[in-house]
């Protein structure tokens, strides 16, 4: 028999405290596709794609409904397609996105991850048609994601990947410009890359991996938010302690509810099941911010000094919440603090409260790095490198997952307006610091050495 | 010795000492209690006990007997004799149906009425209406064992039709949903 409390505590963040599983994302192979005529490869891979993925979406609601957990995104992760289409040249690449564009629509799906490719230490020449194809991909496709991993801690950071990919964030957003840029948004520039992540637009499924696997994310900001302001209700004296350990429990909680579906979807597909990733995902609704946990902290807003701290605290109680509910987390697991994706962050980037250089702060402890991050459409190419190298440094000494979604909007300068739609949300343009100029730093090219890994000062 | 069973129910105001003096009565006859269960609803304590004892106690016998010893508590007690059989288990998933809104006479028949037809049994049933605005505070709690054969989608259709003609909020889940976010 079950307790009153328990149904009621389990039904309450269902109902009122956005408890959702976020994505159930199928990671599907695609080297056994390879081959050296494109045709032949893309054919394969819609097969392979369509074999696994046709009932992804059906199967998902189906285990949602049991559970009575909304599952709000079904996504596919393939192999880094840098790698099983290296043959390939940039046009031929194009059309590989496109054809993934149509495989994912087919299976009902709304983004499929995996343009991709893992540049760390060099480029072979599939990365560098890659990398060249991205802006046409995401121009000219819904629902392609992509990724490029330009730093590792034991490789160090390529920097020449890096001034590339300044170049390519500003491309890939000008070819999208009557959208506001929305291509970039599709585009994620890592260190530590994890082959794991259920969440888009980071999602890949890594050469490691098993053929087919189910992966999932789990959010739940809301139910953090409520379960920190209810131990306030009941004692406005708690100590971060205490708080600390409140959020690690209802972590807990909701890990255990992202593995059992998880692990019912996977069996029910007939294959593997990979990790669940719990991480403190906004979606642009009230009540579901990451933002609005800094101010059940006693902060005014998510950007005053204070802020990394609470974020440090939130970060690692999440971690410890996840780690000990399963033995399979995963992907990165921690807070995100995506601007345009959630209402109370874009609200503070907005009046000024939280600038560029504090978000760099807070991606030294939070789960990503800088993430969709609306900039002027006029900051040069080498200025979006030199903040991604930055970004990336950050990842690198610190040997955690970095990443630099970011936004130049064309025509757009701070101050000004921006509507991605949908999760993506909407924002306000916030200045950078020497923006259009040049950055001959970044020109200097070649690798960053992979840092000492003692003497940790 | 040929074991004989007794059901025994006990329905009073509740108060300190009942259990006391009702199993302090069934130790002096010799009777074994093998399973009890009790419970309070607003101040009315309930009580139902399953116990052994020897052939030669019968129902009515046992009845005089603590009827007479809990005299001074007030309460209403009745024994009869244990002829029930375990039905055959028919294959089944627990599930936990809760609805959520404002009392009002016909919910629990309302919502019964369909697990009855769909041969689901109710194997704990907790409701509480305390008025007021909180839906916490206007619950029921069903935990029943579908039939593996039910079909989940007719039934979730009747459930959410029947909550919405009275004006209930209905949520129907797999029981394993609240073990797993609640027990480790």
């Amino acid at each position: 028999m079950l307790s009153e409390r328990e149904i009621l505590s389990t039904l309450a963040m269902l109902r009122d405290e956005h408890l959702d599983l976020r994505t159930v994302t199928i990671g599907i192979s695609l080297l056994d596709c390879v081959s050296d005529d494109v045709n032949r490869f893309i054919n394969r891979c819609q097969i392979k794609i369509a074999r696994h993925a046709a009932t992804l979406v059906e199967t998902a609601n189906r285990i949602g409904d049991k559970y009575g957990i909304k599952v709000v995104n079904k996504r596919i992760a393939v192999s880094p397609i840098a790698v099983a289409g290296a043959p390939f040249n940039s046009s031929q690449l194009v059309l590989v996105a496109r054809a993934l564009d149509h495989a994912a629509k087919s299976a009902g799906i709304d983004f499929i991850g995996g343009f991709s490719a893992l540049v760390e230490k060099g480029m072979a020449s599939g990365d560098r048609a890659l990398i060249a194809a991205i802006p046409e991909a995401l121009a000219s496709t819904e629902r392609v994601c992509a990724s490029v991993n330009v730093a590792t801690t034991r490789a160090g950071i390529n920097m020449d990947a890096v001034l590339k990919m300044g170049s390519i964030v500003k491309e890939t957003a000008e070819l999208t410009a009557s959208a506001d840029g929305l291509g970039a948004a599709k585009l994620v520039v890592f260190a530590n890359i994890p082959p794991d992540i259920p969440f888009m637009a980071g999602a890949y499924l890594g050469i490691g991996e098993a053929d087919v696997v189910i992966n999932v994310g789990v959010s739940g900001p809301g139910v953090i938010k409520k379960a920190i302001d209810r131990a306030l209700a009941a004692d406005a004296a708690i100590d971060l302690g205490r708080i600390s350990e409140i959020i690690k429990q209802t972590a807990a909680k909701v890990t255990r509810a992202g593995e059992l579906i998880g692990r019912e979807v996977a069996e029910s597909l007939g294959v593997s099941f990979g990790v669940v990733d719990l991480s403190l995902a906004p979606t642009p609704n009230a009540g579901d911010s990451v933002g609005e946990i800094f101010q059940s902290l006693g902060l005014r807003s998510i950007g005053v000094p204070g802020s990394t701290a609470a974020l440090a605290l939130l970060n690692d109680a999440v971690k410890k919440g996840g780690a000990f509910a399963s033995s399979h987390v995963g992907g990165l697991s921690g807070a995100f603090i995506p601007v345009s994706e959630d209402l109370n962050i874009a609200a503070a980037a907005a009046q000024g409260i939280l600038s560029l250089e504090k978000l760099e702060a807070l991606t030294a402890v939070c789960s990503v790095g800088l993430d969709m991050v609306p900039l002027p459409g006029d900051t040069s190419a080498e200025t979006l490198a030199a903040i991604i190298a930055d970004e990336m440094a950050i990842g690198v000494i610190n040997k955690k997952t970095t990443a630099a979604r970011l936004i130049p909007v064309p025509g757009k300068k701070a101050g000004d307006k921006i509507h991605f739609g949908g999760l993506l949300g909407e924002g306000t343009i916030i200045p950078v610091n020497n923006g259009p100029n040049e950055n001959r730093f970044v020109r200097h090219g070649g690798r960053i050495p992979a840092p000492v890994q003692s003497l940790n000062n | 010795m040929i074991l004989n069973k007794l059901i025994i129910s006990v329905i009073g105001e509740d108060r300190p000492g009942i259990l006391a003096a009702v199993s302090d009565l069934l130790y002096a006859r010799g009777c074994n209690i093998e399973d009890v269960s009790q419970t309070i609803l607003q101040s009315v304590f309930g009580a139902l006990f399953i116990v052994s004892t020897t052939v030669e106690m019968k129902a009515e016998q046992l009845q005089a007997v603590l009827t007479e010893g809990v005299s001074k508590l007030n309460l209403d007690v009745f024994v009869r004799k244990h002829e029930f059989v375990t039905h055959e288990t028919v294959l089944s998933q627990p599930f936990v149906i809760t609805t959520f809104g404002p009392d009002k006479p016909g919910l629990v028949r309302g919502i019964t009425g369909i697990l009855a037809r769909h041969t689901i049994n109710v194997s704990n049933l907790k409701a509480v209406f305390k008025g007021g605005d909180d839906p916490g505070n206007n619950v029921m709690i069903f935990e029943v064992d579908v039939p593996i054969a039910t079909s989940l989608p007719d039934l979730r259709r009747e459930l959410k039709q029947a909550a919405q003609e009275l004006g209930l909020e209905i949520n129907i889940q797999h029981r394993k949903i609240f073990e797993m976010m609640n027990r480790i």
